[in-house]
């Protein structure tokens, strides 16, 4: 079972999205700031991280500079999973390697999951 | 001095002090239009998590994610889903909208067959137009290019908002025609509906900011941003953007854009 790290501050999103990945058969670790999300990247060993911009203690755009630094993390999928929308976003996201760039407000959970079947190579 | 060079350096002086006065009330209100268009940006945003949240619950009922429902409550909650994705598109009008007006529409153009363009988007409208009775009809050219250089995103946005007024302003029954035409020099797109027209009072404000016909059909959504920021993307790309409409005799509305050279 293919496990994913959910880093994301709002909780009602985070719980719908626990659910929605639980119910598609994947295990789910959550984290709810920056920080304690980098943690468990290396903790947990996730197939892949889920990780919101706008964060607490660290953003996501600091999170996912941590984790190209290290030999460890560096290789770890990321999807950026965000209600920042601008081009300039999806482009900085795109340079440093995100495997995805998605506007939560713009798919539904259903949609999501997909696009992480995809990235994970399951679709 | 005499007495008429005075006189003359009198208004040329009140001319000066009126010129600045201008300037500065013109600096202030595009400072008031920044801060406004700034706050709807930041405002939209803001918008976003709550009414994603209101989205993903629905969804995930209608998808069966907390137990089946029951036909009433099904039908229910798909409509409150449907609600909340007219929200999302009303949103993202929005953020288009402020984009526009502070120069950060950024637009990544790559040649794009408009043929290919239209039919995907014609996807998205088959079963409401059938849900309606329209009648469609296509003049596509038979054959050559319908290559342009374009931001396949944002020319998409011009198709939907074009074809989905089209469909929304005609009464159930009615007749929709889309056409791609060539030049050597032009690809014109034009979609043509029987609806109920534009009054000629109202045509000249058509492609401003929030306006919305009064003569729209009751059940007809919409932010009246539309055809605003239609006409911004077709001018971005070096385009052409207009309508002609006799009022009840329906509207046709089309955008030119330059070929690309086979």
């Amino acid at each position: 079972m293919k496990k994913i790290l959910i880093i994301e501050d709002d909780k009602f999103l985070r719980d719908l999205m626990e659910k929605k990945l639980l119910n598609s058969d994947y295990e789910v670790v959550t984290a709810e700031d920056g920080s304690s999300g980098l943690e468990m990247v290396v903790s947990e060993s996730p197939d892949l991280v889920l990780l919101d911009i706008l964060l607490p203690t660290m953003s996501g755009w600091e999170v996912l500079a941590k984790l190209t630094q290290s030999p460890k993390t560096e290789n770890v999928p990321v999807v950026l999973l965000t209600n920042l929308g601008d081009q300039n976003d999806i482009e900085r996201g795109l340079k440093l390697g995100v495997k995805d760039y998605i506007i939560k407000a713009n798919f539904t959970p259903a949609e999501i999951v997909e696009k992480i079947k995809k990235c994970l190579g399951e679709s | 001095m005499t007495k008429r060079e005075k006189e003359l350096d009198r208004i040329a002086k009140l001319l000066i002090r009126r010129d600045l006065e201008l300037t500065a009330a013109n600096e202030r209100l595009e400072e008031l239009d920044r801060v406004k268009s700034n706050f709807i940006s930041v405002a939209a945003h803001q918008l976003r998590t709550p009414l994603s949240g209101i989205k993903w619950v629905l969804k995930m009922l209608i998808d069966g994610d907390a137990g089946e429902l029951s036909e009433e409550q099904l039908k229910l909650v798909e409509d409150g889903f449907a609600t909340s994705e007219r929200m999302v598109t009303l949103i993202n009008d929005f953020l288009d909208a402020a984009r526009i007006d502070e120069g950060r529409f950024v637009y990544n153009k790559k040649e794009v067959e408009v043929r290919d363009l239209l039919e995907s988007t014609m996807n998205n409208f088959l079963a409401v137009i059938e849900e309606k009775d329209l009648s469609l009809t296509y003049l596509l050219p038979k054959e050559g290019s319908t290559k342009v250089s374009a931001d396949v995103s944002r020319l998409a946005i011009v198709f939907d908002n074009l074809i989905e007024n089209a469909i929304n302003y005609t009464p159930p029954g009615g007749k929709i025609v889309i056409s791609i035409k060539t030049t050597r020099s032009r690809v014109k797109f034009c979609v043509k509906d029987s609806g109920l027209g534009i009054p000629q009072d109202q045509q000249s404000r058509i492609f401003t900011r929030f306006f919305r016909g009064s003569n729209v059909l009751k059940e007809t959504q919409g932010t009246g941003l539309g055809l605003f920021i239609s006409r911004n993307i077709v001018e971005a790309h070096g385009g052409e953007i207009g309508f002609t409409s006799e009022n009840g005799e329906g509207a046709e509305f089309c955008f030119s854009l330059p070929k690309l050279k086979e």
